[in-house]
């Protein structure tokens, strides 16, 4: 007894070394139905496809591993992408509608610890499930017909993404608070899991146990060995950390108190991750022209959505930061004005945008160093900055002490929609053509999407004076944005009359710098 | 050991906190006062560094809460009103999970936990469900969870709501011996007879502003200015009333449940006095009482309309 007594101590000291989250997730998990259920399903998947898999080896073809270890990682598949993530989003959800969450707030654990704490705890929950399906899987190797390469790389991969749909379901739940909302979301989050899993995953591991090794296993299961398959298996593997990582810190953002600074870690991850996809794209610098003219194409797609959701967010943050946060900007740092453009408020997301776009426009140059290429790539920043700066501008001028970015996102989102169809709407209700044209044609110069899509109509026309035109009122929407925010932060007492509809306001500080 | 100096927190043109300014001595329980929506959460929330001001500061320990939010929590705990508890999750397990999380290790945690069980006397729920307890339990362990750190101050929101007669009274003790620890005690209730036996100090707030504050009894003194006395006589009581009419110092005379009650405004040897004038001019005197007030007089006393 006094020997299992000091087991039970020794461990309990160990998990000092552990998240507090996660030893308490554990717990939970142990007593909850979840994982019994979950491991139950495992068990009873794997000895009923270790039973078929050892009658079918009985026939001597030496392949029947191959088909057992499908339909195992078809099982482990819909336990990783579909039952811990979802167990993850109730997770989070109960300890927001139970209001446990403020309670942990008010400890040493930060947001971002409790994130990663509910992450790995879930992780313990997934090596708890690939442990429980090892056995099984070591068998289908014995059985025949799958390598032990394959093997290795394939429970890694699904682990890592079953990590990847715990991160995304963890954000998903932070978005709201509202129990009817956030079971809109719970709900919705299972239909598109299963679906995902019906059109992808199930038919595959049905048509497998049916074949029965009728695929050969190394078109299936493996990446082959090529220099490339490794290539694009590196790339995925850090697109998805860096993507997971950034879930965290979207979900931290949400689970922070206002009070604090909430986005100063977030730009720093989307600065990351639109380095990497620079960085992607530019590793295809000393291939042949064609190619890197593709990866200049990747570059323009890939980075202009990622700049154009960026900008969505950070240009519309009000342009008051919190009390608490505006002194701790206050605080003398050497690196001072280099974080300038990760702090927290409007103006600072102005030039954190900006920045990435000199870096945009230098990476397309090097892949696409044509004047051509080079206004198509200054089109697509004139655009992010007009649709995102002008709006966040006007409104800041009129209002700029108000607490309005929600709303600013959604008059964004809104007149991107209007711009999308109202060129073609105007010109049949006012010319009222006999025939039906969808062709791209000068009016359409107000519609980004089709006006990059149809760049080279544009440079034929001579007539991409408009969309830089654009992008310059959208670039002087910009610095607008980023003169008011210096104005707000150096007002001293910015507290609003009792009695106005606006939200209430902190006090600047006069040594702001950007 | 807590100061607020001219706090100011507004939502949306509302001021929820106005100016507010008191300070607590350490080993004192205060009891905040004030009608929902006075602003006593905000305030409440603010010392605990869920919220922050827009104007002033309040320091705890010493820290700031706008500066040293880090500091200030590890020197305080925080009772919201709501328990706040997990499924699954054994009593010690709730314990120890908060252990952890204030960063308390190894024999440091384990020992604090049992600290907790053995001062809030749950020994015997260490290992029932904490959400199968009964309202008070829950609220003692979340009590517990609030102190597992051992933090100098405490700020508890509406800990009694809820609980019944006897988990008050068991509550009332342990918030006592907490302050006899030397823990300084910051506490909302809406039941204010347990505040007048709980608390040294009051402070009463209204609209976001501080009406009053001191010791209770300093309160109540201004309170008793004018005291409430009731009258019973023998037959019909309008007699007496028109004769209580004219005596100087009453006021506000009205007739409840066969007694004529109203207020005094002198002190005990003018009640001497009236009452030997009423002996005198022959009323059929069966009863004669002063009502001492209590919180809830000064409470209605100091709220009613004094701020716009």
């Amino acid at each position: 007894m006094s020997r299992f007594r000091a087991l039970v101590d020794w461990l309990a000291n160990t998990s000092d070394w552990l998240s507090p989250l996660v030893v308490k997730e554990v717990r939970q998990a142990v007593r909850g139905r979840e994982l019994h259920y979950s491991f139950g399903l495992c068990l009873v998947v794997g000895l009923a496809v270790a039973f078929f898999g050892t009658a079918d080896a009985l026939t001597g073809n030496g392949t029947s591993g191959r088909w057992t270890f499908g339909a195992l990682i078809g099982c482990l598949t819909f336990l990783g992408l579909v039952v811990v993530p979802l167990g993850t989003f109730g997770a989070l959800r109960n300890e927001r509608l139970e209001q446990t969450l403020e309670l942990i707030t008010l400890t040493a654990l930060s947001p971002r610890r409790v994130v990663i704490g509910k992450l790995l705890a879930q992780d313990v929950k997934l090596a708890t499930l690939f442990a429980g399906l090892a056995p099984f899987i070591a068998m289908s190797f014995l059985l025949g017909g799958i390598d032990f390469g394959t093997i290795l790389l394939w429970l890694p991969v699904l682990f890592l993404w079953s990590m990847w749909a715990c991160a995304a379901c963890l954000f998903l739940s932070s978005l709201f608070t509202k129990r009817v909302m956030s079971g809109a979301v719970l709900g919705g989050v299972a239909i598109v899991m299963f679906l995902f899993l019906l059109v992808f995953g199930l038919p595959r591991v049905i048509f497998l146990l049916m074949s029965r090794g009728a695929f050969a296993g190394g078109t299936v299961f493996s990446f082959g060995v090529g220099a490339g398959s490794w290539w694009g298996l590196a790339i995925a593997t850090t697109a998805g950390l860096a993507t997971m990582a950034n879930l965290v810190l979207l979900a931290e953002n949400r689970l922070s108190l206002p009070t604090e600074d909430r986005v100063t870690a977030l730009r720093v991850g989307f600065l990351g991750q639109f380095l990497l996809i620079t960085a992607w794209t530019l590793s295809f610098l000393n291939e042949p022209a064609n190619v890197k003219w593709s990866a200049g194409q990747a570059l323009g797609v890939l980075g202009g959505l990622h700049l154009a959701v960026v900008a969505m967010f950070t240009v519309t943050e009000d342009l008051v930061v919190p009390r608490r946060v505006l002194l701790r900007m206050r605080a003398p740092s050497p690196y001072g004005r280099l974080l300038a453009i990760f702090r927290p408020g409007g103006g600072h997301g102005a030039i954190y945008v900006l920045a990435q776009m000199a870096l945009f426009l230098a990476a397309m140059w090097s892949l696409q160093p044509t004047s051509v290429s080079f206004r198509w790539s200054l089109a697509v920043c004139g655009y992010i900055c007009l649709f995102t700066g002008l709006p966040a501008a006007v409104f800041r001028f009129m209002r700029p002490a108000r607490a309005a970015s929600f709303q600013l996102r959604v008059a964004v989102l809104v007149l991107l929609s209007i711009s999308l169809v109202l060129p073609d709407v105007l010109f049949y209700v006012l010319w009222q053509p006999a025939v039906f044209d969808l062709r791209y044609a000068g009016r359409h110069l107000l519609n980004p999407v089709r006006t990059l899509t149809n760049w080279a109509v544009v440079e034929t026309n001579h007539s991409f004076a408009i969309p830089l035109a654009a992008g310059l009122a959208g670039l002087l929407a910009y610095l607008a944005l980023i003169h008011l925010g210096m104005r707000m932060t150096v007002q001293p007492d910015p507290i609003e009359p009792l009695g106005s509809a606006s939200a209430a306001v902190e006090p600047g500080s006069a040594n702001i710098s950007y | 050991m807590l100061q607020l100096d001219g706090l100011v927190r507004h939502f949306d043109g509302v001021r929820a906190v106005d100016e507010v300014s008191f300070s607590v001595e350490r080993g004192t329980v205060l009891g905040f006062i004030g009608p929902n929506g006075a602003g006593k959460t905000t305030t409440m929330r603010i010392l605990a560094t869920l919220d922050t001001p827009q104007r002033g500061d309040a320091r705890i320990g010493g820290y700031s809460v706008l500066e040293n939010p880090e500091e200030v929590r590890r020197i305080t705990g925080f009772m919201p009103d709501y328990a706040g508890v997990y499924a699954n999750t054994t009593v010690i397990e709730y314990l120890d999970f908060f252990a952890r999380a204030y960063d308390l290790r190894g024999e440091a945690r384990r020992r604090a936990v049992e600290n907790i069980i053995e001062f809030m006397g749950i020994g015997d729920l260490r290992d029932r469900n904490v959400e199968s307890l009964s309202k008070g339990l829950k609220q003692r362990i979340a009590l517990g969870r609030a102190i597992v750190h051992d933090p100098q101050v405490l700020i508890l929101d509406e800990p009694a709501a809820n609980l019944d007669p006897r988990a008050r009274i068991e509550f009332r003790t342990l918030i006592r011996e907490l302050a006899a620890d030397g823990k300084t005690i910051l506490l909302s209730s809406h039941i204010l007879t347990e505040l007048a036996e709980m608390c040294d100090t009051v402070t009463v707030i209204e609209k976001g502003r501080i009406l009053a504050t001191g010791t209770v009894q300093d309160v109540l003194e201004g309170v008793r200015r004018r005291r409430i006395l009731s009258v019973r006589v023998a037959g019909p009581t309008d007699g007496v009333e028109r004769f209580l009419l004219e005596q100087p110092g009453v006021l506000n005379i009205h007739e409840a449940g066969g007694r004529v009650q109203f207020e005094f405004g002198g002190g005990d040897d003018d009640q001497v006095s009236l009452v030997g004038r009423l002996v005198s001019a022959g009323f059929p005197l069966l009863e004669f009482s002063a009502h001492s007030a209590g919180l809830e007089d000064l409470f209605i006393e100091i709220t009613e309309g004094r701020v716009q």
